[in-house]
């Protein structure tokens, strides 16, 4: 099977071997797709689903790409993605918050994580994804403009709402959660 | 200048706490919060979400011993079919180009004022459908149609005896979507079709026809619904809907160019 691109490592190797440039330059993006489909999930299984969905696309894809900046190609998609699916969950917005994978590696209050997840939960799939790209990813705001094919004045009134939005759900959100036993 | 620290936009503050700022600027902006204590107060709060977001994603950067497993294995068994051939493109560009000039003809029909009230029971169900059509369908990654697009001429003959009506599928390659496949859907009550479209990154809009039973005309309408948007109208015996994820201008471009490739149809 042939894939599109040739480079070195590309192309008639056999299944198992060593992967080829696109490859490896995906999974360089790994870590970065991971935390940005798990800013954007509403529990830790919800973004692996999320990364794997991307992941598939992106590769099924890869002789769409025009060749330029890989990471924002694969984060529009993500984004994308996320949309697509979050229309369905719409119908169903309660959804378990699981454990956290993640959690054993951070210093944060666990109270203070389940107030955050929840706040976040409460804000429009377009303001969250504008939110992660900027603060998380640390995208400028032309590069999100290009990203989501958006305005750069449709980026700041999202970017505005969802910080107003969070601010205003986590000072409501003082319900006392039960701590998790370690 | 003596107004600067009245200048200070909600769109610098963001800058301001993003750090997308000069170290001239980010002093102007801190000059002016100190005399501006609410906003100073509003500014403190997003630095300290931005912080708390940063931390609470962080340990997710990370690489899992699965990662390369998961993408060679996707890597080499689901490499998409084939982009469409120059030759194609071209002939398309040419359409566009041609359809481009034409415009001035359609002009009208496009600008006719459009009263949401005023539209027909048929017509407002019809966007309805089209919209709801669309959030069942275009949600679905692995299965959104029932013919996928390498099989456009079966496609194309068994919706349009389902229909009733010559359907040649819109080519919308010019505007950067290609056809995903299509399915049949229940419009009005009796057997309608749904398009799907896809862009390079995923975006999707989908096409809906149904078949109209009051046999009228309309002008091109809009309707949008929690952040969905739809142009739809109706053309005699058949009612179209184009519905998407996507931005309203090109979703209006989109939907021009389909009014003209099923004119060409329907004309025929």
């Amino acid at each position: 099977m042939s894939h599109g691109r040739d480079g070195p490592g590309s192309g008639a190797e056999a299944k198992g071997s060593a992967p080829d440039e696109f490859e490896s330059d995906v999974l360089a993006l790994m870590p970065a797709l991971r935390r940005y489909s798990r800013s954007l999930a509403r529990s830790d299984s919800d973004g692996e689903d999320l990364l794997q969905d991307c992941v598939e696309r992106v590769l099924a894809r890869r002789s769409q790409w025009r060749g330029v900046n890989l990471r924002a190609w694969a984060f529009t998609i993500m984004t994308n993605l996320y949309r697509n699916r979050h229309r369905r969950q719409a119908q169903h917005p309660e959804v378990e918050l699981e454990e956290d994978l993640a959690a054993e590696e951070t210093s944060a209050d666990p109270i203070e994580r389940r107030r955050l997840e929840r706040a976040l939960n409460r804000l429009s799939v377009e303001n969250r994804s504008v939110l992660m790209l900027v603060v998380v990813e640390g995208y400028r705001y032309q590069d999100v403009a290009e990203m989501l094919a958006i305005p750069i004045g449709t980026v700041m009134s999202r970017l505005s709402r969802a910080r107003r939005q969070l601010a205003e759900a986590m000072k409501e959100d003082n319900v006392i959660a039960l701590r998790r036993p370690k | 200048m003596t107004d600067d620290f009245d200048t200070v936009s909600e769109d610098e503050l963001h800058a301001y706490v993003d750090g997308h700022l000069s170290e001239p600027e980010r002093e102007r902006i801190e000059t002016w919060l100190k005399m501006h204590p609410a906003e100073a107060e509003e500014v403190r709060q997003w630095q300290a979400q931005a912080a708390a977001l940063k931390q609470h994603f962080a340990a997710y950067a990370r690489s899992d011993a699965s990662d390369r497993q998961l993408v060679i294995a996707h890597s080499r068994s689901t490499e998409a079919p084939s982009v469409a051939p120059l030759l194609r493109r071209a002939a398309a560009a040419l359409l566009i180009f041609v359809a481009g000039a034409l415009t001035g003809a359609f002009a009208p029909r496009f600008v006719a004022p459009v009263d949401p009230r005023a539209s027909t029971t048929a017509v407002q169900s019809l966007s309805e459908q089209a919209q709801s059509a669309f959030l069942v369908y275009a949600s679905e990654v692995r299965h959104p149609v029932e013919v996928g697009s390498d099989q456009q001429a079966h496609l194309a003959t068994w919706l349009g005896k389902r229909l009733d009506y010559d359907l040649k599928l819109p080519d919308l390659s010019t505007l950067g979507f290609s056809l995903v496949g299509g399915r049949l859907v229940p419009v009005n009550g009796t057997a309608g079709a749904m398009l799907m479209y896809e862009d390079a990154t995923g975006r999707r809009l989908t096409v809906l026809l149904g078949r109209n039973p009051q046999n009228r005309e309309t002008s091109f309408r809009f309707a949008s619904h929690a952040g969905l948007e739809t142009f739809y109208w109706i053309d005699r015996e058949i009612g179209y809907a184009v519905t998407g994820d996507v931005a309203r201008d090109l979703l209006k471009k989109i939907a021009e160019e389909c009014y003209r490739q099923f004119e060409g149809t329907s004309a025929s």
